[in-house]
């Protein structure tokens, strides 16, 4: 009943035979999902289809590999260097559309890459030339830093000083601020400039100290480009993965 | 192996499913599934790869335009920017415009490299050496910088990571003859206003309640402001001459700059990092180039 010596050797080749049709198999079968994803529209696809669940699960890799680095593992974000969570609906650049997070991933923002998102850096208001893009615009003085915080809190509902808010009010509107974060404060996804009205902050806690060095110091986030480094289908799974991020995360 | 080699043991269906015993069609089967699978594998990567001669566009692309792609995402981009519209809504004469205007460009470009105008416009020169340098760039932003090379950046450049300075200075000015009389008035407590009264003094008006460093250091001159600095929250500075008269500085409030910890820092220290990274690998690239080329300078230039 036994398998003879020499028997066991050729059913060790078959099987290795099996394993490496079944490894092609597998292979072959990811670059059609991969080239199926790619033909489509990202934002029409059904997310309960196969070929994206198979997608958001190759994204999901990716993204450990690639951009929990700056993410963190469950894509919440690390506020202590300004990489945005993408566990929540609050969408930095765009509306949260798969095309959108795709743009995103492919020429990063404020990547040194051609087609990035670069349209606005929050000037620091804490330098002689707050801006190198407006030479026009001036610092803020001490006490108008103060006030323009007290103004944030205001509006996140967190004020407590009401005089210095309404001076916070005037600075915001005269000195440039609503230019970027519009009238109501509520921010930009075109240019990524963020709302300023929710709890949800890019860096630090909401702290009268992070808002102050954010206002000081500036801000000009950067995300890499991966166009050319992750193919068109890679970077497509990544986003379908991202884009299923904030109804995963909860 | 004798009994493997007999006829009855390599025929039926009991034999062919019996990995231990020899079958010969089976042996053909695999060899033809194996034969069939390594020849769609190379298929594929042959007519499918990017940059080979193919008869397939690749998933990724929309067209390709002798032998150079038109990715799918400046196809999906296009039909964004001019329509505001993805593919599934687009219409086809939509579809077909933002299609053609990419495979014109395309076109377009290819000629501009046959007729070498980076040569001579200067715009496509600057575009083109940006465009190497961000290539270049691309290497330094993709990586995470080590934490432990971010402690040693910041460490190694501590004195740029400190919250500004703020001031309140007052600057006094008087005569020669009164500025001696009047740093004393001041020094022991007398107001500013009876002070510049009695001594026929002025403000300069030259500072504005609380400011920073660099702000007071523009608007009161370096002289001055060296002075204010030096000048503890309540003192005054010793009378100073300029060409308008001799100056005291009553400094209300003098906050020095207070250095950041490395945790406060962190964000400036890492996009300071990568831009130092940048502009390591640039230079890097630019001296590369340099070396590998034939360079002959005029020999009025040498």
């Amino acid at each position: 009943m036994g398998i003879p010596p020499g028997g066991r050797w050729r059913a060790a080749v078959i099987l290795a035979a099996a394993a490496l049709s079944l490894l092609g198999g597998v292979a072959l079968a990811a670059r059609l999902v991969g080239d199926r994803l790619v033909v489509a529209d990202p934002d029409a696809l059904d997310p309960r289809a196969a070929s994206v669940r198979l997608g958001r699960a190759h994204g999901a890799l990716l993204f450990r590999e690639h951009c929990a680095g700056c993410h963190g593992d469950d894509g919440r974000g690390d506020a202590t260097n300004g990489a945005a969570s993408l566990a929540d609906h609050d969408w930095l650049y765009g509306s949260g559309k798969t095309s959108e997070i795709e743009g995103v991933i492919a020429h990063g923002i404020r990547a040194d890459a051609p087609k990035t998102w670069k349209l606005a850096d929050m000037p620091a208001f804490g330098r002689p030339r707050p801006s190198a893009a407006d030479p026009s615009l001036q610092p803020l003085a001490a006490g108008e830093v103060s006030d323009l915080i007290d103004y944030l809190l205001t509006v996140e509902g967190r004020g407590e000083n009401p005089q210095a808010a309404e001076r916070g009010r005037a600075v915001y509107a005269a000195r440039g601020c609503q230019d970027c974060h519009g009238g109501d404060a509520r921010g930009d996804p075109g240019i990524g400039a963020p709302n300023l009205t929710d709890e949800i902050w890019l860096y630090g806690h909401g702290g009268r100290e992070g808002i102050r060095r954010s206002l000081l110091d500036g801000r000009r986030g950067r995300c890499p480009a991966w166009a050319g480094r992750l193919s068109a289908a890679d970077i497509r799974q990544l986003a379908l993965y991202v884009h299923s991020l904030p109804e995963t995360a909860r | 192996m004798t009994a493997l080699l007999e006829p009855e043991a390599s025929t039926g269906p009991a034999v062919w499913r019996s990995p231990g015993r020899l079958s010969p069609q089976r042996s053909l089967a695999l060899c033809a599934i194996g034969a069939l699978a390594g020849l769609t594998a190379a298929g594929t990567a042959l007519f499918t790869a990017r940059g080979t001669t193919t008869l397939i566009v690749p998933a990724e692309d929309v067209a390709l335009v002798n032998g150079q792609a038109i990715a799918r995402s400046d196809y999906l981009a296009g039909l964004r920017a001019l329509y505001d519209v993805g593919p599934a809504e687009a219409t086809p004469a939509q579809r077909r415009k933002v299609l053609d205007d990419l495979v014109t460009e395309e076109l377009m470009v290819q000629r501009g490299r046959e007729l070498d105008v980076a040569a001579v416009d200067p715009d496509v020169r600057a575009a083109t050496v940006s465009a190497v340098e961000q290539a270049v760039a691309a290497d330094a932003l993709t990586r995470i910088p080590p934490p432990q090379a971010l402690r040693t950046y910041y460490d190694a450049h501590k004195d740029r990571y400190a919250d500004e300075g703020v001031m309140i200075v007052r600057d006094l000015v008087f005569t020669p003859a009164a500025a001696k009389a009047a740093a004393q008035a001041l020094a022991a407590g007398r107001p500013v206003d009876t002070v510049l009264a009695q001594f026929a003094g002025r403000d300069s008006g030259r500072t504005k309640g609380e400011e920073f460093y660099f702000a007071a250091r523009i608007h009161l001159g370096a002289a001055l402001f060296d002075a204010a600095r030096r000048t503890p929250s309540g003192g005054v500075s010793a009378p100073i001459a300029q060409a308008d008269g001799i100056h005291l500085l009553q400094v209300l409030k003098n906050r020095a700059p207070v250095p950041l910890s490395y945790e406060a820092a962190l964000p400036s220290v890492r996009d300071d990092y990568t831009q130092a990274a940048v502009k390591r690998l640039q230079a890097q690239h630019a001296a590369f180039l340099r070396k590998r080329a034939s360079i002959l300078v005029a020999s009025d230039l040498k």
